[in-house]
């Protein structure tokens, strides 16, 4: 019955999050894309971190995706649709290559190289002043949709249940049971027959072919981007407080991170507009130190009576 | 041809010579005991022969082939499995996604088909109430799970490393009986380290003794623990 109930929640959660143009105006719904493009990121983030890898690169991979699709549709002549699909794919491509380098590496020497990666990516597009635009960045002829509201609030939703779905199928196939053995143990998943190595590298392409997507989707919807707005820290930052927040190790609680996170940020935004930051990196640090298994955890906790 | 055969097998870290020019041979339907002092070399051993760790020198031959640097998920899927002596607590997983773990990455079973087979090792264990998460489990139970964990990869060869350590005398002559029983009934070729010299005595027909990574003594235990050298590596440990 427990599964039941919450495949009806998640059915009726998907119905209400499609719906919701139905009711709400221009404003509400592009905060709502900020809160789902954020969701799928941290989301994404925490599909890797269940293998213990913790990665820096997401505003990288992010930026790379968004850039791709610009540049596809700018520099190819490709329809933005078309770009969506294909700079997805070539997110994913350069992962996969560069996967082979940095997943020999651990822990914190893992971490600082992706956050490298993505400053090596944001510099490179920074100075190829003809082909990127440089530092002014790119134009692209139009939003795709022609801007429509509801159809780039609809095209958001589309990203997010992809990277949900995808996150589903690592928790209920034996990606959970591989990437679980590895952030547990690396020796004994070895001798258990997991190799590790191709875990990990199936994980880091996907979770980054995600980030990617979410990129190409949030440059189609602007209409623009530049190298600081397209590879902000914010993109790194945001889902990898939302996740510690909503709970780690799974799809429900980066979600519900992001939700709370999301919504108060907008908030923030406009209360300090400078300061927000701190108040992410004082979040941060208080649900690292008061609750490391974030806001699922407690509720867990509450029900069983002890940590999950 | 026999199932496990190593050929001046050696392990250097640094200057200190863990495993220092072992050959042995370990055939199907065999127990083997594996003693020596502490530091002598034994789990290092296993960790070259399991492929945890590649030799510096010398041979592991798997069934007639090759294997000294095979990485080890491979040889865990070729039919090598081993127990671990320093067993970290895996609490993000439940004792049946433990087990379930090698059925699914060596055998490569389904998700069912590897429950399957998990229950059927665990309850040939006696380990019961698979659902839990292992954080609930006694000093028994997480041997137990180690042991079903090896099972689970389907082996031809297994290495238990020091699984009686931390048991009563009641749960150590349930574990030697289990030991013995799925042994026999599977055909393994098993290779035992223990410092409990009874567990060896019950378990093992034949014993090689290491000594500072040197094979000093083979032999069945009764006449191997006559021998002058062994006596004297042993006391030399205690001194
Ligand atoms: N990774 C390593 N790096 C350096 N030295 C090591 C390493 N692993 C083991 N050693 C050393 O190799 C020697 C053999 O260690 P090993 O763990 O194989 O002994 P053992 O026979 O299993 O001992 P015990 O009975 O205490 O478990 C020891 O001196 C140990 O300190
Ligand atoms: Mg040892």
């Amino acid at each position: 019955m427990k599964r039941n109930t919450l495949y009806l929640a998640a059915a009726a959660a998907a119905v209400l999050a499609a719906a919701l143009p139905a009711f709400l105006g221009a404003y509400p719904l592009n905060v709502a894309r900020s809160v789902m493009t954020y969701m799928a990121l941290a989301v994404s983030w925490d599909m890797l971190l269940r293998s213990g890898q913790i990665s820096f690169g997401i505003a990288g991979l992010f930026g790379l995706g968004s850039y791709a699709s610009a540049l596809l549709v700018l520099r190819a002549g490709m329809d933005p649709a078309m770009s969506l699909v294909f700079a997805t794919l070539f997110t994913g491509a350069l992962a996969f290559t560069i996967g082979f380098a940095v997943l020999r590496l651990r822990a914190m020497y893992f971490s600082i190289t992706t956050l490298a990666l993505a400053e090596i990516f944001r510099i490179v597009l920074h100075n190829l002043h003809d082909f990127s635009g440089g530092p002014e960045g790119v134009v692209l002829p139009g939003v795709i949709f022609g801007g429509d509201t509801r159809a780039l609030y609809w095209l958001c939703l589309g990203g997010l249940a992809i990277t949900l779905g995808v996150s589903w199928y690592f928790e209920k196939s034996k990606l959970h049971l591989a990437l679980t053995a590895i952030r547990n143990d690396e020796t004994s998943a070895r001798s258990s027959g997991v190799d590790i190595f191709r875990y990990l590298l199936i994980a880091f392409t996907i979770t980054s072919t995600l980030q990617g997507m979410m990129g190409a989707i949030q440059v189609q919807s602007y209409g623009f981007t530049t190298p600081e707005t397209a590879f902000d820290a914010n993109f790194t930052l945001l889902p990898l407080a939302m996740a510690l927040l909503g709970g780690i190790h799974s799809t429900l609680g980066p979600m519900a991170g992001a939700v709370l996170l999301g919504i108060a940020s907008e908030w923030l935004k406009l209360k300090i507009p400078y300061g927000h930051l701190v108040v992410y990196g004082i979040i941060i640090v208080l649900v690292i130190l008061l609750m490391p298994r974030g806001l699922v955890g407690l509720a867990r906790k509450r029900r069983t009576g002890r940590g999950a | 041809m026999k199932t496990l055969v190593t050929e001046h097998l050696t392990k250097r870290f640094l200057g200190l010579v863990a495993v220092n020019d072992v050959s042995f041979s370990l055939d199907a339907g065999e127990i083997l005991g594996i003693i020596g002092p502490n530091g002598a070399g034994k789990t290092t051993f296993i960790h070259l022969v399991s492929g945890i760790l590649m030799p510096s020198s010398g041979k592991v031959l798997y069934k007639g082939r090759d294997v000294s640097y095979t990485p080890a998920h491979e040889r865990a899927r070729a039919g090598i499995a081993r127990t671990f002596q320093l067993i970290h607590p895996l609490e993000n997983l439940t004792v049946i996604e433990n087990v379930m773990i090698g059925a699914v990455f060596s055998r490569g079973q389904s998700l069912k088909e590897a429950r399957k087979s998990a229950e059927g090792i665990c309850e040939s264990l006696r380990l019961g109430d698979l659902g839990r998460d292992t954080a609930s489990l006694s000093i028994l139970e997480i041997k137990k799970m180690e042991i079903a964990r090896a099972l689970a990869n389907g082996p031809e060869v297994l290495f238990l490393d020091e699984v009686m350590a931390g048991l009563n005398t009641d749960e150590t002559r349930q574990m030697i009986s289990m030991v013995k029983a799925i042994a026999k009934e599977r055909g393994l070729a098993v290779g035992v380290v223990e410092h409990v010299m009874g567990v060896i005595r019950e378990l093992t027909e034949r014993v090689i003794v290491l000594e500072s990574g040197e094979l000093i003594a083979e032999g069945p235990y009764s006449e191997v623990s006559k021998n002058p050298r062994v006596i004297e590596a042993y006391l030399g440990g205690a001194a």
